[in-house]
């Protein structure tokens, strides 16, 4: 954190800027720079003293937990993974999935008292979820395409990210259960909303409005 | 097998030249001020049995803790802190001392942090704990206390900020949500008020109106953050409970925190939660722009010397994170801060116990004076030359000029 009294925010590039970037516009900030980008990282609001930097969804949350950004977007899915210090103060509504439980059609993934094997990109969510079930289960970190592991006998489930549930339908995977409810966040560094609580809650505030 | 000989385990750092003497300096100038308002120094060892912060009122989670195993067996710990050790002292050796206690400790404690994180997982600590005295006047010494320590840190803008966990005690009991405590907390920890209004109102039954007054108040705990206006919202909402009392008295110190210091720099969070099994009423913590986390952090905490086997004991006390303030230091300041000696000597071949002797004579009249360690003159002057040496001072007592001064 420098000597600074603009705000800098972290928004996870993709999907989640692109709404976030809408959400702005809606408010009535000038985002042509937002829209415009090129290749550049960090962009300015002008007239608004909000610095904008675009990151990984991961590194949204590392910047804020350090304080060099002040505030971030990122989906509920990589503060569950990730977890970290920071508040999380507003849910944006946008970026709407879950996390749930899936696997081959017609299996019955509760019967029996075998271990199970779980692949997912998720491993902390997957681990909490089990151990609240107070099950074992064993994991298997997957980078790409987790619906392939359960087709190629790898697991038994896997704890994913759905949305419209398409992508299981067309392997012939279904969902056995929910885990938990995916949206955007804002977060914030915990000093940052100290030292600049006006400015940042100006902030959140006309997002929440124009949610 | 891989060896690892040549780096540091993450999370620790080797600290030279101005790292080190701005770190020694932070810490000198904390002991000093302790020092100067009557507190003794207190040194507990590094390693610790697990059982001294294995306790629910001790509020460490083990995986946060390095751990390793005695002769015997039994399961040690690195110290992740200094006040738990401090309260087995006091529970113990200075259990029929003449209380109040004013104690300091300036030490490194050990958190296993998540890695690649970029966090300390070696951090020096220096703070005080006030056992055994007056509640009133403690809470305050200690708040200015920690006010002094947060003003002397070299930075652009500081927060001190205070609160109380009385009232979110109060209203987890009231609620019956004990059981959950833990996800209530994180909840309010992280201001996360969306989602603690889903949760209040799938899991408490409203079934009485003091439960529904309460449970509107837990809601709105998070936002309860800011300057003197904090108070009265705080007022409004929790009228006609008796929470009330516990709000005034928070208040009056918040009123003799602004006599002391400009008012704008002191805050007030009801939010701040952390540590719910351990502090037992006001918390405090303090910020610098520097820094993303707390730089100071402290509270009330009447129960754990208690923990101990000894008799309940009114306790308060903060630790000051002295790695960020020092790292603040430096950012702040580009100027060198370790100096090299002022003069070099070199001595003849023969003449090397004279050298020797002409250094310390040196240094003892206050210049400090290094004893070159080259073999030769010219080797010797280069050297002096790339450390900023400025004075060169040559011994041979064979010479008609046994001593020579060389200005380079």
């Amino acid at each position: 954190m420098n000597d600074r009294k603009t705000i800098r925010i972290a928004l996870t590039k993709g999907r989640l800027e692109k709404d976030t970037v809408g959400l702005f516009e809606k408010i009535g900030y000038d985002v042509s720079q937002l829209r415009d980008k090129g290749r550049r990282l960090i962009l300015e609001i002008p007239g608004a003293d909000i610095e904008v930097v675009l990151a990984k969804a991961a590194d949204v949350i590392t910047y804020v937990e350090h304080g060099v950004c002040d505030m971030g977007v990122v989906g509920k899915d990589t503060i569950d993974e990730h977890g970290g210090r920071f508040f999380e103060v507003c849910d944006l509504g946008f970026g709407r999935c879950r996390f749930a439980l899936a696997g081959q059609k017609g299996f019955d993934f509760y019967k029996g008292c075998g271990v199970k094997t779980i692949a997912t990109k998720y491993p902390n969510v997957t681990r909490r979820f089990f151990e609240a079930k107070g099950m074992d289960v064993d994991i298997v970190k997957i980078e790409g395409s987790v619906e392939l592991a359960p087709l190629l006998s790898l697991s038994d489930g896997i704890v994913d990210i759905v949305e419209t549930g398409t992508t299981l339908k067309e392997n012939g995977l279904e969902v056995y259960e929910d885990v938990s409810p995916i949206s955007a966040r804002v977060i914030v560094n915990p000093v940052s909303m100290k030292l600049k609580k006006t400015a940042i809650e100006n902030l959140i505030a006309e997002m929440e409005k124009n949610i | 097998m891989k060896s690892y000989d040549l780096i540091t385990p993450e999370g620790t750092r080797d600290l030279l030249f101005d790292e080190c003497v701005a770190r020694k300096n932070e810490e000198e100038k904390l002991r000093a001020m302790f020092t100067a308002h009557g507190y003794s120094e207190v040194i507990t060892p590094a390693l610790e049995f697990y059982d001294v912060f294995n306790m629910k009122a001790r509020s460490f989670k083990q995986e946060d803790m390095y751990k390793l195993v005695d002769g015997k067996g039994r399961l040690m710990v690195m110290r992740p802190d200094s006040t738990m050790p401090i309260a087995r002292i006091v529970a113990t050796r200075l259990r029929d001392s003449a209380f109040p206690l004013k104690l300091f400790y300036s030490q490194n404690i050990y958190r296993c942090n998540p890695k690649m994180a970029g966090r300390d997982d070696e951090i020096m600590q220096s703070g005080i704990e006030i056992i055994g005295g007056d509640e009133k006047r403690s809470d305050l010494e200690a708040l200015c206390l920690a006010a002094e320590v947060l003003n002397s840190c070299e930075s652009t803008d500081v927060r001190f900020e205070i609160g109380d966990n009385t009232f979110y005690k109060y209203l987890l009991k009231k609620l019956e949500l004990e059981d959950d405590e833990e996800t209530v907390r994180l909840l309010i920890e992280s201001k996360n008020t969306p989602e603690l209004k889903i949760y209040i109102e799938n899991n408490v039954k409203k079934d009485s109106p003091e439960k529904a007054k309460a449970a509107q108040i837990l809601s709105e705990l998070p936002t309860l953050f800011g300057g003197a206006e904090v108070f009265d919202r705080a007022e409004k909402l929790f009228g006609g409970t008796v929470l009330l009392d516990s709000l005034y008295e928070l208040k009056e110190t918040f009123r003799s925190l602004c006599k002391l210091e400009s008012g704008d720099k002191i805050t007030v969070d009801l939010g701040l939660v952390n540590k719910a099994e351990y502090y037992t009423g006001i918390i405090f913590r303090g910020y610098i722009e520097e820094y993303g986390q707390a730089v100071i952090s402290g509270g009330r905490y009447d129960t754990l010397i208690g923990s101990f086997g000894a008799q309940d004991m009114p306790a308060v006390g903060f630790a000051a994170n002295v790695n960020a303030i020092a790292a603040a230091y430096l950012r702040k300041n580009t100027q060198p801060l370790s100096k090299r000696a002022d003069i070099l000597v070199y001595a003849e071949d023969d003449s090397l116990i004279d050298g020797i002797r002409h250094c310390n004579s040196l240094a003892k009249s206050g210049v400090s004076a290094e004893f070159c360690a080259c073999s030769s003159l010219e080797a010797a002057m280069q050297y002096a030359k790339a450390n900023g040496i400025k004075h060169l001072e040559v011994v041979d007592c064979n010479a008609e000029e046994k001593i020579v001064k060389i200005g380079l």
